[in-house]
């Protein structure tokens, strides 16, 4: 079989912009994911138990619901309601409340294992639950499972690979724009493949090294 | 409603063959994980770095890329070989998730502790045996929680052999819901389904947990563990002071 | 100052304090001792409401602990509380870990809190120290940051549940010579600990306690050297 990893030259920058799209979607998804995991958390932790079965709700169904199905959900069934969404809202949506619901998990196992008597401590200086919260349990809880948060930002990245099914025109996406093109198959998806990886990668170092250098206590 | 009851069949094939594709994938994929994750264990040192690459570079993709490249690629490779869109899909996702559960077999065998290796060398056990009788039972147990997991994870990620054109549940529910023009009630359905099949096997994992962290606290030292198995092993009698340890 | 009367504690059917009364005067420095399991740290626990009172009264600075309308808040900035694994917070600098309660709960402002903190640290031996950050600490030196955090709150009575249990012993005398000084400064004490030399030496008063009881108790002297129950001496003989 012969290879000609050149005829893909031309199309490096359509493949580059798809990368960054897939970047650009994953870091928005994995913030406003986050923000939402948060909120969902503490309304799991919460007093109210209405809220604490919305929560619980919600983080069940994203656990047992693939990603592609929520997506399909939102970008062809909201349709139904005249409310048309473009691959790229329909994608950034999809993607934080999926990440949402695993955000809430990772950091309910980091703030759970603050030791109680840290707590304690707090109470017994005076502070409410939510100054606790706070300024006591919030910073160590999130250094316990910062390796697990930025190991969801990864596959959040690459899972983001789902969004090309909707024609958002991200990296996969590209790629499968690219082959139809120039039907360099092999060449274009080891490509992708290494793209992806190289990010992967990139991103994986660079928790370690975050890790070091953010909790310094 | 009722009109919509045709669509159940075409679903529930669906549904079938999304089983089917699972239940492959869940067999190839372990057998094929737990081989791997030996090697990445192993203390020879070429096993452990190719599998190493192997992990690392799967682990590194989109399941996407993996399922894309099989289909349409990898038959470019080989002259002359086409792949059914299940053979490539299971193909593809058994690569994926034995990649995954290699790395869990390797952190139940590095959990067993260095004690354990130790007394059983001690007592005279081969590299065969050490393994088959003292370490991966021990490991066994602490790797099915996350096994499970990954299993879970692989039902859900198995909707993405949809996109090579495979029928599967979700891929059933894009063609009926376009059809029937109620996408909304037809993908609530289908994601329904997936709830029905992962819930149990999720509080599965869960209940196993809660209880093997349980009998993690109470677990015997080396002695009492080996004691039974040896004797099982050779077929004698414990020495009367162990035994009454027990 | 503290009154206390017929004081139970239930941990849902098990009872850890079976009725306990005394009476703590202002500027009493008062020693817990007695074996494990006897109640004493629920006992203390149970004045400043880190754990629920099950029965009986307990009145600090004339707040009815059991009046459902009490603020707890309010007892705890009063009631500071110094504990056997330190509790500071990892992820903050000493001096922070000392400022933290009184600009967050006590609402003062920072010039003055910071003021007072580099004031209480300087007290307990640990100026050098502000800017470094816990784990940097041996265990005395962060015991002696926790109690210079309770006392940043100003409060009335300090509680001390094993403060130097868990410490190395070359250092459990830094930590006792700064709650001896306290303690000749006037400050309400109420102590559980081993250290029968510091109750010997600084307390007004010792209580022995068995079963979730109070079994004896009286001045320091009297108790070590002529204690009247036998459950008292069997006590002491077995700890000295």
């Amino acid at each position: 079989m012969s290879w000609y990893p050149g005829d893909l030259i031309p199309y490096l920058p359509q493949i580059l912009l798809g990368l960054w799209v897939s970047i650009y979607i994953s870091v928005l998804s994995f913030l406003a994911g986050s923000a939402l995991g948060l909120v969902a958390y503490r309304a799991k932790a919460g007093q109210s138990a209405t809220l604490r079965r919305i929560s619980s709700a919600y983080i069940e169904v994203v656990r047992n619901v693939p990603l592609l199905v929520v997506l399909y959900l939102i970008y062809f069934g909201l349709g139904q309601f005249g409310i048309n969404l473009d691959p790229l809202w329909s994608a950034l949506i999809a993607l934080t409340i999926n990440n949402g619901a695993y955000v809430a998990e990772i950091l309910r196992a980091g703030f759970d294992s603050v030791p109680q008597g840290l707590r304690e401590a707090a109470q017994a200086l005076g502070m409410n639950s939510r100054q606790t919260f706070r300024y006591v349990v919030f910073t160590p809880g999130i250094r316990r499972v910062f390796p697990a948060l930025t190991n969801q930002f990864i596959l959040l990245f690459l899972f983001s690979s789902v969004a090309s099914v909707i024609a958002l025109p991200e990296l996969t996406n590209a790629l499968m724009t690219v082959n139809s093109n120039t039907l360099r198959t092999f060449e274009v998806f080891a490509l992708g493949a290494l793209l992806y990886y190289a990010v992967s990668s990139v991103l994986a170092i660079g928790s370690r090294v975050g890790e070091k250098r953010l909790f310094r206590w | 409603m009722g009109d919509y009851l045709q669509y159940l069949p075409p679903l529930a094939r669906g549904a079938g063959m999304t089983v089917i594709l699972c239940l492959i994938v869940a067999v190839a994929g372990s057998l094929l994980g737990f081989g791997i994750g030996l090697a990445r264990a192993s203390s020879i040192g070429v096993l452990r770095w190719i599998s190493a690459i192997y992990t690392n570079f799967l682990r590194g993709i989109p399941l996407l890329i993996i399922l894309l490249f099989t289909y349409f690629a990898l038959p470019l490779l080989i002259p002359g070989a086409v792949f059914s869109q299940l053979e490539s899909g299971a193909i593809g996702l058994t690569l994926f998730v034995s990649a995954y559960i290699a790395e869990v077999v390797r952190g139940s065998i590095e959990s067993v502790p260095q004690g354990q290796y130790e007394a059983a060398e001690a007592l005279g056990l081969g590299f065969f045996n050490k393994f088959r009788y003292v370490i991966v039972p021990q490991a066994m147990r602490v790797m099915v929680p996350p096994w499970v997991g990954i299993l879970l994870a692989m039902i859900k990620d198995s909707s993405l052999v949809s996109v090579i054109g495979f029928v599967d549940l979700t891929q059933a529910g894009k063609i009926v819901g376009t059809t029937t023009m109620q996408p909304l009630l037809i993908f609530v359905f289908v994601g329904a389904v997936y709830f029905f099949i992962c819930y149990p096997l999720g509080r599965f994992g869960r209940w196993y947990e809660t209880r093997l962290s349980i009998s993690l606290a109470r677990t015997p030292d080396a002695l009492q563990v080996l004691v039974p198995a040896i004797s099982d092993l050779i077929g004698s009698e414990p020495s009367s002071d162990l035994g009454g340890k027990q | 100052m503290i009154s206390v009367r017929d004081l139970h504690k239930s941990f849902g059917k098990v009872e850890v304090l079976k009725g306990m009364s005394c009476e703590i005067a202002a500027q009493e420095v008062v020693c817990l001792i007695g074996p494990s399991g006897s109640g004493k740290s629920t006992f203390l626990r149970c004045l400043n409401l880190l754990e629920s009172i099950t029965a009986g009264s307990v009145i600090i600075n004339g707040h009815d602990l059991r009046d459902p309308k009490l603020d707890k808040i309010v007892v705890r900035k009063d009631v500071g509380m110094v504990f056997q694994q330190f509790n500071l917070f990892p992820h903050m600098k000493v001096l922070d870990n000392v400022m933290l309660a009184p600009m967050k709960v006590g609402k003062r402002a920072r010039g003055a809190t910071e003021l007072k903190a580099r004031e209480l640290l300087e007290k307990v031996g640990l100026s050098d120290k502000a800017d470094a950050y816990p784990s940097a600490l041996s265990g005395g030196q962060q015991q002696r940051v926790a109690i210079a955090r309770a006392l940043a709150m100003d409060p009335t009575v300090m509680l001390f549940d094993e403060p130097t249990s868990a410490l190395d012993p070359e250092t459990v005398g830094d930590v006792l010579e700064v709650m001896k000084r306290l303690a000749e400064e006037g400050m309400t004490m109420v102590v559980v600990s081993h250290e029968m030399g510091f109750a010997r030496e600084v307390a007004d008063r010792v209580i022995f306690m068995d079963e979730g009881v109070i079994v004896e108790e009286g001045k320091p002297t009297e108790m070590f050297d002529a204690p009247r129950l036998e459950r008292t001496r069997a006590f002491l003989r077995r700890v000295s």
